[in-house]
């Protein structure tokens, strides 16, 4: 893949995707880059913050309310599970456990400990419990590309 | 992979070529027998994998305890199931603990080879991805 980056002043950001025939890799690029477009709008110490999907670690539910987490930062979210979940469709991010939607962009690894639980290894070292049900949609969010 | 999904596809065509036909039968000649024995299956099927579905998404144990949890609540449901449909009798409910043991140590090995698998599938791919933007490297022009 060759990737040529121009400065046009005076005009949006704009990605020209150009492909000898469509295929998985390209319906990827394009849904990557599409995802680039989303965020959150989260509540931090009581001011109002967007965040990125691509900051974005994880997102937890913890007693009915949804918190996001960035490397740095947790912010509280006004959403349902299942509005994140719909929010985040067809993108990096993947439901992982009834409480968890986690970014597989910032996924370094996946393991078992000792034939018990799965766990998923972050690029900031957290680790999260994954259930063994939603392996197969993380499974997919890589066979997408 | 390919085998997988014609085997998953042979499975659902045959539920449903079955149902079709007694759909018929039971429109022409009522409930037999043997219609009766496959709707009663059907009927445990689905409320074993309401059980299933509720216990993946609630509980998390390791892999080997939560098959036992599961080969018991199975059996639990199997010989209740078998009692009031009259498959069992007080001398012979233990046949269940037999049928469902066998069903759950095939499940067992499927299901940790399945997982193994995905992993390593995962694992790879995450492996791809850090070698893919190691080598980027763009062209910059200016227009």
């Amino acid at each position: 893949m060759q990737i040529i980056t121009r400065q046009v002043k005076d005009k949006p950001l704009t990605v020209t995707i150009e492909y000898p025939e469509y295929n998985d890799s390209v319906s990827g690029l394009i849904r990557k880059i599409n995802s680039m477009d989303i965020g959150f709008c989260a509540n931090v110490d009581g001011r109002r913050i967007k965040i990125g999907l691509s900051e974005t670690y994880y997102i937890e539910n913890v007693e009915r309310k949804l918190f996001i987490y960035t490397a740095e930062d947790v912010c509280r979210l006004d959403l349902s599970m299942s509005e994140a979940e719909a929010l985040t469709a067809d993108t990096g991010l993947v439901r992982i456990s009834r409480t968890c939607i986690m970014n597989t962009d910032h996924l370094k690894e996946i393991r078992q400990v000792k034939n018990s639980h799965l766990e998923a290894v972050l690029d900031n070292g957290e680790m999260l419990i994954v259930s063994r049900k939603y392996l197969k949609d993380i499974k997919r969010v890589f066979q997408k590309g | 992979m390919i085998m997988r999904k014609i085997l998953k596809d042979t499975c659902i065509l045959a539920a449903l070529m079955i149902l079709a036909v007694f759909l018929i039968s039971i429109i022409w000649s009522g409930v037999t027998d043997e219609i009766g024995l496959v709707l009663k299956l059907f009927g445990l099927a689905f409320i074993l994998s309401v059980l299933n579905c509720l216990f993946d998404e609630y509980i998390y144990l390791s892999i080997v305890m939560n098959y036992v949890v599961k080969y018991f609540a199975i059996t639990g449901i199997v010989m209740l199931f078998g009692f009031i449909v009259g498959w069992f009798y007080p001398n012979n409910f233990w046949m269940a603990f037999i049928y469902v043991g066998v069903v759950i140590i095939l499940a067992y090995f499927i299901d940790s080879f399945r997982v193994k698998k995905d992993i390593e599938y995962i694992n790879e791919q995450i492996a791809g991805r850090v070698i893919t933007s190691a080598n980027f490297a763009p062209e910059q022009t200016e227009a």
